[in-house]
């Protein structure tokens, strides 16, 4: 309980500098999950047309203008050659149809009148053109069966009318998703600073050569004593933990509480796990606080660019690749990459997910052990 | 009496230096035994080797009747050390650093409390209780570090040159506190360079060089080793050399330096030395101003018998 306390009042004098650097770290997270808004969602959109009719505006004629005014935005543009240039030049309209003379009755008698167009040759353009063409396709089609006007027009509309129901398979909410994979790839960043940097210097001060000593010659049992700050530590990162979480759901809101939600949160307890147990290892190894800067940067700031937590590891040469696989960090953000890709979760899609969990485990335990022989190697050091 | 600490042939060796020589000594319960030798004679090497911070190549070593290893921990919960180096964190009150230390020992909350007041008020640090050590002084840093080592009250304490680079009233604190916590029962083994403070306080004494015990015993015991019984000093302006040589001549006398106008004579026995020299310089009319006598030091004892001075080490 002593070495607890003593830890808590450590952590409690140094709180101002541990609270200045995870700020820092939290505002580059929410930073860089803000900057890493991928929007998927689709909407539809209408294209700006300008319709310049030389008929009369009755039946078929009228019937197109009021198809198209449905499906797009008409603009009015003064009818001279320089202004509709600029029009479309500058994209006031991205599609100008100019309705010919006798266009109606040319067109039921079956004289194939020709519309003439202007266009941005953009995608608003493109749509305008679509929708021309499907009205003008739908009427040519109907005509060669209904002679009647009036007829045509009401299957023309009816035809028209019809739209498809597109209902996606999977509720998965892209954009939330991506913002959950931007934020926990950077929390290997965050999560393995925070860790390093703070265990390192409050175990800096417990095994300080002459502390130490002062604890070995006491009746405190060596086992006990580990135990105890690695469980005092175990503290400190679970409340680092659950704040990364917590402010990941202040982020990203309810889509934290889905499967792949879910599925994150776990892997980033197991990765702070992975970050304890090395920051303990690395507090072991270490003498001197000076370095404690110096180490956090190498590990923590190495390990996420090799392993792609800043730049997607795509775009990394396969030789750092290679590297990076004998690091924790891989693991992690390669689950949190194939978490994103997994569409329905069930034990066959995270299979691999699984894997990488154990291998981040079986880092673990090789912290542990490795922290365990260094202890014992320190101890058999001074009794010699 | 009891025997607290018993130790047979030590002998600690680093690769071809030998740091212990087959050394064996006893400490009785309730003395405060002095461990006295220059710096690399084996002090710290035998203190650690007794705490089991070091292994050793031969001899044994028992604690409260117990062969004492690294894992003794009923012996070690009865064991206080207070080492050279300041050991305590930075981070802590001087209160909360006591009770981190006190904590390895004692886990009763109450007791604890109470055995940290006594520790602060045995080392006179009332007043600095909330203070971190860095508003401490070097001697207040010092009575924490003793503090630190004895409040969960050991019935043995391990002093290893407690009062190194301390003003006078810090080391006049600490030596007080050290016979007060003897005064309560404690055995105390304190290792110094400081032959002074040896005097004052030790009920006995060993001498260390290069690893041996080259001499042990109480004070006077190892004073009648010395063949000296008196140094005379004298403060004397420019003294003619026929002078120093009639010096030379008188009764007793052993050996005559002269120094910056300070008359230094060392007598073979001591009776009525300075008033046989009052009256050479009155005889000679030689003016002098200060005029002292002290009994030959463990210094003397030192020089005797290895041929070189403890303090200069």
């Amino acid at each position: 309980m002593i070495i607890f306390k003593t830890f808590l009042k450590i952590l409690l004098k140094n709180k101002f500098i541990i609270i200045t650097y995870t700020a820092i770290l939290i505002f580059f997270g929410c930073f860089n999950t803000q900057t890493n808004d991928n929007t998927t969602n689709f909407s539809a959109t209408k294209p700006d047309i300008l319709i310049i009719n030389k008929d009369e505006n009755k039946g078929l004629t009228k019937d197109l203008i009021t198809y198209l005014n449905k499906n797009s935005n008409i603009k009015k543009i003064p009818d001279k050659k320089y202004s509709l240039d600029d029009a479309l030049f500058y994209r006031d309209v991205n599609y100008i149809i100019y309705i010919p003379k006798d266009f109606r009755e040319d067109f039921l008698a079956n004289k194939n009148p020709q519309i003439k167009i202007k266009s941005t040759k953009d995608y608003q353009a493109s749509l305008a053109e679509m929708m021309l063409k499907r009205y003008l396709k739908t009427a040519t089609i109907y005509h060669s069966e209904i002679p009647n006007e009036k007829d045509l027009l009401e299957s023309i509309n009816s035809t028209l009318k019809v739209s498809t129901q597109i209902q996606m398979t999977t509720k998965l909410n892209t954009n939330s998703l991506n913002k959950m994979i931007s934020y926990y790839n950077f929390a290997n960043y965050s999560i393995l600073a925070g860790c390093v940097y703070v265990i390192c210097l409050i175990l800096s001060s417990f095994k300080e050569k002459s502390i130490r000593k002062r604890t070995i010659i006491s009746s405190l049992k060596s086992s006990t004593y580990n135990l105890n700050l690695l469980l005092s530590n175990s503290l400190f990162a679970l409340i680092l933990w659950i704040f990364y979480v917590i402010l990941s759901i202040i982020l990203v809101g309810n889509a934290m509480f889905t499967p792949h939600g879910i599925l994150l949160i776990i892997n980033s307890f197991i990765f702070t796990l992975c970050a304890l147990t090395l920051a303990f290892f690395i507090g072991t190894l270490l003498s001197n606080k000076n370095a404690i800067n110096g180490i956090v940067n190498v590990i923590a700031l190495g390990s996420s660019f090799l392993c792609g937590s800043f730049v997607p590891i795509e775009y990394l040469p396969k030789s750092v690749t290679q590297i990076a696989h004998i690091l924790p960090s891989y693991y992690y953000i390669k689950n949190n990459e194939l978490i994103k890709k997994i569409e329905i979760i069930n034990l066959k899609t995270i299979n691999e997910v699984l894997i990488n969990g154990i291998i981040l485990i079986i880092f673990i335990l090789i912290f542990i052990l490795l922290t365990n022989i260094i202890s014992k190697k320190r101890r058999d050091f001074s009794y010699q | 009496m009891e025997n607290t600490i018993e130790v047979k042939n030590l002998t600690k060796k680093y690769k071809n230096l030998t740091a212990i020589n087959d050394l064996s000594f006893s400490v009785k319960k309730g003395e405060i035994l002095g461990l006295l030798g220059p710096n690399g004679s084996g002090k710290s090497t035998t203190i650690n080797c007794l705490l089991s911070l070091l292994s050793y190549d031969q001899g044994s070593i028992k604690i409260f009747n117990e062969e004492m290893t690294p894992d003794s921990y009923e012996i070690k919960r009865k064991i206080g050390v207070v080492f050279q180096e300041v050991a305590i964190f930075e981070e802590l009150t001087v209160k909360d650093n006591i009770d981190y230390f006190c904590g390895l020992y004692i886990k009763d909350k109450n007791t604890r409390k109470k055995y940290i007041e006594d520790a602060i008020k045995l080392v006179g640090l009332e007043k600095f209780k909330k203070f971190y050590p860095k508003q401490l002084s070097g001697g207040l840093l010092r009575r924490l570090n003793i503090a630190c080592g004895i409040a969960h009250k050991p019935k043995l304490i391990f002093l290893d040159e407690p009062t190194v680079a301390v003003d006078p009233q810090s080391r006049n604190n600490i030596l007080d506190g050290i016979q007060k916590l003897r005064n309560q029962g404690a055995t105390i083994i304190y290792t110094t360079h400081y032959m002074e403070e040896v005097e004052l306080i030790c009920d006995r004494i060993i001498i260390l060089d290069k690893g041996k015990i080259i001499a042990s015993g109480t004070l006077d015991e190892l004073k009648s080793l010395a063949t000296i019984e008196e140094k005379v000093s004298v403060e004397v302006q420019d003294l003619e050399e026929k002078y120093l040589e009639e010096i030379k001549k008188l009764k007793y006398v052993d050996l005559v330096t002269y120094q910056n106008n300070n008359l230094q004579i060392t007598y073979k026995k001591g009776q009525n030395n300075i008033s046989h020299l009052i009256d050479f310089f009155n005889k000679n009319k030689i003016a002098y101003n200060k005029i002292f006598s002290e009994r030959p030091t463990l210094n003397d004892v030192f020089l005797e018998l290895t041929g070189r001075e403890l303090r200069n080490e």
